[in-house]
C-alpha cells in the first residue's frame, strides 16, 4: 500500500524516469556501439534545447497557480530578442536603445524603492519582536524618502553605465540589464490591466501578445527583419560566453534555467509572496478578504514571467545568434503544456516548480527522442499532442473516466464526486475507489 | 421517462407498518484513514416524511450521497422494494426514482425555469429541434400540479433562493422521484417561504413520495416529519416515530449529552466606545446607476458589547459590515471612527491593520482556501507580519494554529489538515480562528451559524460571549435566526429597506418587535414578507 502512495506522490518522476527508459532503449546507436541518446553530447543538448522553453515555464507556472494564464510570453521574448541583438550589434540611437534605457531606469527607480523599504520594514520587525505577528508602519523618511534617494540613485548609475554602453554597442552584462528590464516591464503592464481593468488573464495577454508582436516588428524595422548577431565580428565575443559550457560541464542556457526554476520554486515556498500566490489561485476572494493585496501579487507574478522571457531571450539570442520577430512564436503553449504535464491545476491553486521541471524534461526528452529517430516534424507535432493529452490524463487521474466514457465496464467510476472528495480523495483514497470499482459489477 | 407523473399513485400515508421502499444497512464509507459512515442504517416507507438529524460530520451527507450514487463506493447493501440495488452514477440512482436536491442548489442561473427542469430532458421536435412551448407547457403543468406560483419563462437569476428551491424540486418530480433527499432546504428560506415548502412536501407525502428531510432546525423537523432518525459520529443512534420524541431528546441523541440552554449573564457593563458609525451609506451600480443599499444607519459599539444586526435578506444587514470592513462593492459615505479617531477604510487590509476582522457569511466562498491547510487558513491574513526578511516563519504559522484549534476545539487530525475534509462547523471555527489570529478589537460576524448544527452553535455562542465578556471585543453579529439574535445581542439595530428602523435595547427587544420593525414599508416589488 505504501509503495502505491509513494509512487502516486512520485508520479512526475516516474514518467520522467519512464520517457528517459525509452529514449535510452530505443537510441540508435553509433558504429563503435555506443547509445546515442545516453551520450553526453545528446544530454547536454536536451538540456541547452529546453532552457528557453524551461524559463518561461518557470515565470508561467506561477501564473497558472494564481489561476491566471500568460499568453504573451512569445511575443515579450520576441521584443526582447530584437533589442538584444540591436543592442548587441548596432552602436547610437537605435529604437532599441530608445525603448531599453528608459525602461531599465524606470526598473531601477522601483526596485531601489522597494529593495530599502523592504530592508527597513524588517528591520522595523525584528525590533517588534515582542509584538510578533503585527503590522509595522515606517515613517515617511524610512518609509518613502531614503527608499526614493536609494531609488534615484540606482536609476542615475545604471543611466550613467548604460549611456556609454549604447554610444558603442552594448556589452554582456548591458543587455543582461536591459533586455530583462524590458520583459518585466511589459509583463508588468499586463499585470496592472488584469487588475486594475478587472479583466480575464486571457483576454489582456492575448492583446499584449498582439500588441507586442506589432511592437517587436517596429523596433526590427521590418516584418521578418531577422538580426544577426556575429560574435568577434560585429558584436563582443564575450556574448559567446551564454551559449559555451560553465567549466566544460554545463551549458550556460541550462544553468540560468535550472537557477531561476530554484530560485522562483523557493521564492513560492518560502516566502509570504508565494503563500499569497497559491492562496489568491485557491481563493481570490477569501485572500482578498484576508487583508492580502492580490492586486500587488498578480502585477508582480504578471512582470516576473515578462522578466524569465527577458532572460530567455538574451539566451535565445546568444543560441541562435539572431534576434528575429517570431522567435517566440508558438513557444506560450509549449510553456503551458509543460506547466501542465507538471501537475499545476489550471483551475490554479496548485502546483509545483518541481513539476514544471518535470514537465519540461518529459517535453524536450521527447522531441530529442523523436528527432534521433528522424521521425517526420509533422508527425511529431501529432505525437506531442497525444503525449500531452495522455501526461495530462494520468495527471489528474481522470484516464478512467475517459474510458467509462467509452463504456468500458470494468472501469467505471464516479463521474461527478465533489470537489471536496475530490481532493479529499487524492492523496490515499483514490485507489480504494479504484480499487472497489473495479469489483463492482 | 414519458410526461411528467407526480410520484406514484397515492400510497396509503399511514406510517404504521407499511412495508418499505428502501432499506439501507451496515453503510459504512471511510475518507482516508477518516471514517465517515460506520454500520449506519436507514428505511423508508412510501408516504413518509422522515426526517435525518445529526450535527456536522455526522454522516448524514454522506449516507444521502451514497443514496444519490455520487459515491459508489462503500460497504453495506441498499435495497429498493426488497431488492438489492447498488448505484455506479447519479443517473443509476435517479433510475431508480431518487432524486437528491442539494444545500447548494444545481441550476444554470441564465436558463429560465422551463429550460432547467428539463435541462437534458427536453422535449423536442425531430429529435433535433427544443420544443419551446411543449417545455414551457409541461413546466406550467408541473408547477401548476405542486400548487406552485411561478412564471415557466423567468430566468433564474431573477428568482429569490427560495423560489429557486422550489424549482429544485419541480425538476426532482419531473424525474418521477419516488424518494426525494432534501439536504437543509429552509437554511434560506423566509417564514413565508419555508411554510409553502412544508404545503408542498406534505403533499408530495401524501402522494406517496418518500422525503428524507436533512435539517439542523428542530422545530421544523417536530412540524413536519412522521419520523426521525438521529446519526452521531456515523453511527445511526436511533429511529423513532416523531408522537414518541420531543426537542429535547432529539438534541440529546444528537449531541450524546442533553443541552440544557443555561442562560448567558447578560449583564454586561458597557465599555468605552470602540467604533463609533454615523450615517453610514453605500450605493451599489444597478443597471445603468446607481442604488442606495444603506440610507445612513449609525450605532455606537462598545467594548464588551455584543451588537446584534436583524433585518430581512437583502435589507443591507450584510452590506453595513462590508462597508465597515472596506469590503462593500460600491460608493460609501459617512464616518467611521475607531477610538474617537475617524478612519478611512478602503480595503480589507486596511480593515485588518486597525483591528477590525469580518468573519464572513460563506465560508466556502468568501472564507476559505479550501484546498490548503487549516494551518495556511488561519495564518494567511499574518503570514507576512510573522516572516523576517522575506522568509516564512513556519513555526510561527503552526503555533497560530495550533492555538486556534486548542482554544476554539476545532475537531481536525492535525494542522495540517485540508480545511475541504472538515465539517462545516469546523470550518467556520476557522474562519473564526483566522481573524482571532489578527487579534482583532472589532469583531464582526455575518451569519455565524449558518449550516452550522445545534452542538457547534452553542460552541459558538460561548465563544462570542468569552470574546465579549473576556476579552472584552466588540462584537457585531448579523443573524437571520431572531432566537439567535436575542440570545447573543446586548442590544439589536434593525433594518429594513436599507434604512436603520430601530436599535434595541436588551428588554425592549422581543421577536415581533423584531419583525414589526423589519417589514418593508414601501410598495415596490410587491413581495410580501411575513
Amino acid at each position: 500500500m505504501s509503495v502505491l502512495r509513494l509512487a502516486s506522490r512520485t508520479k512526475l518522476y516516474w514518467g520522467l524516469i519512464g520517457i528517459f527508459l525509452v529514449g535510452m532503449l530505443f537510441s540508435p546507436v553509433t558504429s563503435s556501439g555506443k547509445n546515442i541518446f545516453l551520450s553526453y553530447g545528446n544530454l547536454l543538448d536536451v538540456l541547452r534545447q529546453v532552457s528557453t522553453t524551461g524559463l518561461i515555464a518557470t515565470g508561467m507556472t506561477a501564473v497558472i497557480i494564481t489561476g491566471g494564464i500568460d499568453l504573451s510570453v512569445g511575443s515579450l521574448m520576441a521584443i526582447c530578442s530584437v533589442v538584444c541583438a540591436m543592442l548587441l550589434t548596432v552602436p547610437g540611437d537605435t529604437p532599441a536603445s530608445a525603448m531599453g534605457i528608459p525602461i531599465t531606469v524606470l526598473v531601477a527607480l522601483f526596485v531601489g524603492f522597494a529593495i530599502v523599504r523592504f530592508i527597513f520594514t524588517n528591520i522595523e520587525k525584528s525590533r517588534a519582536r515582542g509584538e510578533a505577528g503585527r503590522d509595522v508602519s515606517l515613517n515617511a523618511t524610512r518609509g518613502l524618502l531614503v527608499p526614493g534617494a536609494v531609488g534615484i540613485v540606482l536609476g542615475a548609475a545604471l543611466l550613467w553605465y548604460l549611456i556609454p554602453e549604447a554610444e558603442e554597442k552594448f556589452g554582456v552584462l548591458g543587455v543582461l540589464i536591459v533586455v530583462p528590464c524590458v520583459g518585466l516591464f511589459f509583463g508588468a503592464i499586463n499585470g496592472f490591466i488584469i487588475v486594475a481593468g478587472r479583466l480575464q488573464p486571457f483576454i489582456v495577454t492575448l492583446a499584449m501578445m498582439v500588441t507586442a508582436l506589432g511592437i517587436a516588428r517596429l523596433t526590427a524595422g521590418q516584418n521578418n527583419a531577422v538580426l544577426p548577431v556575429y560574435t568577434g565580428t560585429n558584436a563582443v565575443a564575450e556574448f559567446d560566453n551564454l551559449r559555451s559550457l560553465v567549466f566544460g560541464i554545463v551549458p550556460m542556457p541550462g544553468l540560468f534555467f535550472i537557477g531561476a526554476l530554484l530560485i522562483y520554486g523557493a521564492v513560492l515556498r518560502f516566502t509570504p509572496f508565494g503563500r499569497y500566490v497559491y492562496a489568491i489561485g485557491g481563493n481570490e476572494e477569501a485572500a482578498r478578504l484576508s487583508g492580502i493585496d492580490s492586486g500587488r501579487v498578480k502585477i508582480a507574478v504578471y512582470a516576473m514571467s515578462g522578466l524569465l522571457a527577458g532572460i530567455a531571450a538574451v539566451l535565445y539570442v546568444a543560441q541562435y545568434r539572431q534576434g528575429k520577430p517570431d522567435a517566440g512564436a508558438g513557444l506560450e503553449l509549449d510553456a503551458i503544456a509543460a506547466v501542465v504535464i507538471g501537475g499545476t491545476s489550471l483551475m490554479g491553486g496548485r502546483g509545483t516548480m518541481a513539476g514544471t521541471f518535470c514537465g519540461v524534461l518529459i517535453f524536450g526528452l521527447l522531441s530529442n527522442i523523436l528527432q534521433l529517430h528522424n521521425i517526420n516534424s509533422n508527425l511529431q507535432l501529432v505525437l506531442k499532442g497525444l503525449i500531452i493529452v495522455g501526461t495530462v490524463l494520468l495527471q489528474e487521474r481522470n484516464a478512467a473516466d475517459l474510458l467509462a466514457f467509452l463504456r468500458l465496464p470494468a472501469m467505471r467510476r464516479a463521474p461527478t464526486e465533489t470537489p471536496a472528495e475530490q481532493q479529499a480523495s487524492n492523496e490515499t483514497v483514490s485507489r480504494n475507489i479504484g480499487g472497489s470499482a473495479n469489483e463492482t459489477p | 421517462m414519458s410526461g411528467v407523473p407526480i410520484g406514484s399513485p397515492a400510497a396509503s400515508h399511514s406510517s404504521g407498518h407499511t412495508p418499505a421502499l428502501l432499506v439501507a444497512s451496515g453503510i459504512s464509507k471511510r475518507f482516508g484513514g477518516v471514517a465517515a459512515l460506520t454500520d449506519a442504517r436507514l428505511d423508508l416507507k412510501p408516504g413518509e416524511i422522515h426526517a435525518l438529524m445529526g450535527e456536522n460530520g455526522a454522516g448524514k451527507s454522506t449516507l444521502m450521497k451514497i443514496l444519490a450514487g455520487i459515491y459508489s463506493s462503500y460497504e453495506g447493501q441498499i435495497a429498493i422494494n426488497g431488492r438489492p440495488v447498488s448505484f455506479a452514477n447519479v443517473r443509476q440512482a435517479e433510475a431508480e426514482g431518487i432524486a437528491i436536491i442539494h444545500q447548494e442548489l444545481n441550476l444554470v442561473p441564465e436558463l429560465t425555469v422551463a429550460d432547467n427542469i428539463f435541462l437534458g430532458r427536453e422535449p423536442r421536435i425531430v429529435g433535433l429541434i427544443i420544443d419551446g412551448k411543449a417545455t414551457r407547457a409541461a413546466a406550467r403543468d408541473l408547477l401548476g400540479r405542486l400548487g406552485i406560483d411561478l412564471d415557466p419563462d423567468q430566468r433564474i437569476a431573477s428568482l429569490r433562493v427560495g423560489e429557486q428551491q422550489l424549482v429544485e424540486i419541480a425538476k426532482a418530480l419531473s424525474l418521477s422521484a419516488r424518494i426525494l433527499i432534501m439536504d437543509e432546504p429552509t437554511s434560506a428560506l423566509s417564514p413565508a417561504e419555508c411554510e409553502r415548502l412544508f404545503r408542498i412536501i406534505r403533499q408530495l407525502a401524501a402522494e406517496g413520495t418518500a422525503i428524507v428531510y436533512i435539517s439542523h432546525r428542530i422545530d421544523e423537523v417536530m412540524q413536519l416529519a412522521d419520523r426521525v432518525t438521529v446519526f452521531r459520529d456515523g453511527r445511526h443512534v436511533l429511529t423513532k416515530e416523531i408522537a414518541e420524541l420531543d426537542q429535547d431528546r432529539i438534541v440529546a441523541a444528537m449531541v450524546g449529552r442533553s443541552l440544557h440552554a443555561a442562560p448567558e449573564e447578560a449583564t454586561n457593563e458597557a465599555g468605552d466606545v470602540v467604533l463609533s458609525v454615523r450615517s453610514l451609506r453605500l450605493s451599489k451600480p444597478h443597471r445603468r446607476g446607481w442604488r442606495q443599499v444603506l440610507r445612513g444607519v449609525s450605532f455606537d459599539l462598545h467594548a464588551g458589547e455584543i451588537l446584534g444586526i436583524g433585518g430581512l435578506l437583502g435589507s443591507g444587514r450584510t452590506e453595513i459590515l462590508e462597508t465597515i470592513f472596506g469590503s462593500a462593492n460600491g460608493q460609501a459615505g459617512g464616518e467611521v471612527r475607531l477610538d474617537g479617531v475617524a478612519v478611512d477604510i478602503r480595503s480589507p487590509r486596511d480593515a485588518r491593520r486597525l483591528g477590525i476582522a469580518l468573519v464572513t457569511e460563506d465560508r466556502k466562498t468568501q472564507g476559505l482556501h479550501l484546498g490548503a491547510s487549516i494551518t495556511d487558513n488561519v495564518a494567511l491574513p499574518l503570514v507576512n507580519q510573522l516572516a523576517s526578511f522575506g522568509l516564512r516563519s513556519f513555526g510561527g504559522e503552526a503555533a497560530l494554529a495550533r492555538q486556534a484549534v486548542k482554544s476554539l476545539a476545532i475537531r481536525c487530525s492535525g494542522i495540517e489538515q485540508t480545511a475541504n475534509t472538515l465539517s462545516g462547523g469546523n470550518q467556520q471555527k476557522v474562519v473564526i480562528g483566522k481573524w482571532l489570529a489578527t487579534r482583532p478589537r472589532v469583531l464582526l460576524l455575518d451569519e455565524p451559524t449558518r449550516g452550522i448544527d445545534v452542538g457547534a452553535k452553542r460552541e459558538i455562542y460561548d465563544l462570542i460571549f468569552r470574546l465579549a465578556r473576556r476579552e472584552r471585543l466588540a462584537i457585531v453579529v448579523v443573524s437571520s435566526e431572531l432566537p439567535e439574535l436575542l440570545h447573543l445581542s446586548d442590544r439589536i439595530l434593525v433594518m429594513s429597506e436599507g434604512v436603520q428602523t430601530g436599535l434595541l435595547s436588551r428588554s425592549e427587544a422581543s421577536e415581533e418587535r423584531i419583525m414589526q420593525l423589519a417589514a418593508p414599508r414601501s410598495a415596490n416589488g410587491g413581495r410580501k414578507v411575513a
